[in-house]
């Protein structure tokens, strides 16, 4: 019982900063930015391309579920990054640095009970994101445009997926589920950056490093048969939701890589804090 | 209640704590001297379970806190030099976040606590807008919410001004007097010490130079002050007369044991010497510390007896180790 009192005060310090909602606010401003772009330029013309490319009509795409989801896959993968990174990294080096570490480990509290409702209050802040994420877009995507089918192409993972409005949304809904793996991975590499002795900014930073080096590895095209080494390809995983068909043993496999980095960054985590000296 | 046994610190290659051997007795006020960087705060952090000794054994409340720091610090509260806080929540709801972490606190335990410090009615407030002394009350009511037996204080006045300093001295005498609290205070205030503190221990770069009562700190050799009309003179015939064991700084004596006052005046006068004053020498603790630092800083081992010092007692450890 007392967990759940502990977790809910740790959710108290994180959503009582005011840094902690700069994620919520600049997705806010993007999507309603991207949304009105569509509407008032002309970048939905080359969408209508590839749909008439492909035997589609074009019209019935322009939608609130097309719109949200084009505006998804760079907004997943270069802000929600950063922003879980952000507070990730700030988790316990922030306490650290402001001296609110030592007052708490003057209590009769052990670290890796301490580290383990960090970690839950940033799990439970990557996904409050990403439903924020997916939430924003479809209403800012709904002012500008009509309720109809979806259509998502990804021409480096293969995918090229039409649907209904009804199958579309579950797999928009479906693509976030996952998407949270995708946060909460990033935002444990910052954490478990955080546990070593160093300020928040630097964990930040060194989580982004190691993703965007994973990503130009990723993208070199002689490492394409190494490309199940890096995190990065696996944090796509949210992408096959919206493939016809999903390859769920493809999903499984990124999964299966994404919780051993998870209980890998936990564990280091642990490891390294369990061993430190907390001094001021 | 606390008991440190040849405990070491290492950073590196620095050298932090020098097995130390340290004895904090249940009911006292146990002051812990020395200058910055002496190893106060490191002690402290390793009694706390926050630094892990390199070598030797911590034990707080009777459990080693390497082993069961939990059960060590059940009854245990502490303060340090700056308190840090959750600056945009409350103060209650930084007392409530910070007293989770070792049971769950009821509401009117907050509110007794609240009101024991004088916080009442500010209690809803941002810490942000409290000022250096309320911080300093605060901390101490999160140090109070366990219901403490042991209060740890690491500089609890640092940056405090007079009127704060006071006032948190206060506070500090009346939870030993009220609540018979023990409590291990840290501080290079020696003024704060003297006027607090029961027991003292002195630590330099590490290791532990002193350790004793506030009463053997200022134990020292009988120096009597004497204000006459030559005070040569005065020291020659108190010499002739076989009362005499020293004299230094002009005005001060030593006199042999029962060897009164009145027949050093009565002495004197009678050889036609006007005598002004004559008062015997309460040493301050200042003079003991400095006079223990000067004699530590010319080389002298913590336990080598070192010259006699114009005021303060010898060292009472031999060699860093606790005297058997």
């Amino acid at each position: 019982m007392i967990f759940w009192l502990q977790l809910r005060d740790e959710l108290w310090k994180l959503f009582g900063k005011k840094r902690t909602y700069i994620g919520f606010v600049m997705f806010l401003l993007a999507q309603n930015l991207v949304s009105v772009l569509f509407r008032f330029t002309h970048a939905s013309r080359p969408v209508a391309r590839v749909l008439e490319g492909n035997g589609y009509l074009a019209q019935p795409f322009l939608s609130t579920l097309t719109i949200a989801s084009i505006m998804l896959v760079p907004l997943a993968g270069l802000l929600l990054p950063l922003y879980v990174a952000l507070v990730g990294g700030d988790l316990v080096a922030k306490e650290a640095e402001d001296g609110t570490l030592r007052m708490i480990l003057s209590r009769p509290v052990t670290r890796l009970r301490l580290l383990l409702l960090k970690w839950l209050a940033g799990a439970v802040f990557s996904a409050l994101l990403v439903g924020a994420l997916g939430a924003f877009g479809l209403l800012f995507a709904r002012v500008w445009f009509p309720w109809s089918n979806l259509f998502f192409w990804n021409p480096e993972l293969g995918i090229f997926g039409v649907f209904d409005p009804g199958a579309g949304l579950r797999h928009y809904l479906a693509a976030h589920a996952l998407l949270v793996t995708e946060a909460v991975s990033v935002m444990g590499l910052g954490f478990m950056l955080s546990c070593f002795n160093v300020k928040p900014a630097a964990a930040t930073i060194l989580a982004l490093s190691f993703l965007f080096v994973n990503l130009v590895l990723q993208h070199i095209p002689y490492f394409q048969d190494y490309q199940n080494w890096f995190l990065t390809y696996h944090l796509n995983l949210w992408q096959f939701m919206f493939a016809p068909v999903v390859p769920w043993w493809k999903v499984g496999e990124s999964f299966s890589v994404l919780f051993g980095f998870n209980l890998t960054f936990l564990v280091v985590g642990c490891t390294v804090f369990q061993v430190r000296d907390i001094k001021t | 209640m606390i008991e440190l046994r040849h405990v070491t610190k290492r950073f590196g290659a620095r050298l932090a704590v020098d097995d130390l051997t340290l004895r904090v007795p249940a009911g006292e006020v146990f002051g812990l001297l020395g200058h910055n960087g002496a190893g106060k705060s490191t002690a402290i952090g390793m009694m706390l379970g926050q630094v892990w000794p390199t070598a030797g054994e911590v034990r707080v409340c009777g459990c080693e806190v390497a082993a069961d720091r939990q059960r060590a610090l059940e009854r245990v509260g502490a303060i340090f030099e700056t308190p840090a806080f959750y600056d945009y929540l409350s103060g209650r709801r930084n007392l409530e976040l910070l007293s989770h972490y070792t049971a769950r606190t009821t509401p009117q335990r907050i509110r007794e606590v609240i009101d024991w410090v004088g916080l009442t009615g500010r209690e809803t407030g941002a810490v942000r807008t409290y000022s250096h002394g309320m911080r300093a009350r605060l901390a101490l009511a999160q140090a109070l919410l366990p219901q403490p037996d042991l209060l740890i204080l690491d500089e609890p006045g640092e940056g405090l001004d007079p009127e704060g300093i006071h006032e948190l001295r206060h506070m500090i005498l009346r939870l030993h007097r009220e609540l018979g609290l023990t409590i291990l205070l840290s501080s290079h205030l020696l003024n704060e010490v003297e006027q607090m503190c029961t027991r003292i221990a002195v630590l330099r770069e590490g290791r532990k130079v002193f350790e004793g009562t506030l009463a053997e700190a200022k134990q020292t050799q009988d120096w009597v002050r004497m204000r006459v009309g030559d005070f040569g003179k005065a020291v020659k015939l108190l010499r002739a007369a076989g009362w005499l064991t020293d004299e230094r700084d002009g005005q001060f004596v030593t006199l042999k044991d029962g060897v009164g006052t009145d027949q050093i005046v009565r002495h004197l006068v009678g050889q036609g010497m006007a005598v002004y004053e004559i008062a015997r020498e309460e040493p301050t603790l200042e003079d003991f510390y400095l006079a223990l630092m000067e004699r530590s800083s010319r080389g002298g081992r913590p336990g080598d007896p070192g010259p006699p010092l114009a005021t303060g007692a010898p060292s009472r450890e031999t060699g860093g180790k606790e005297p058997a």
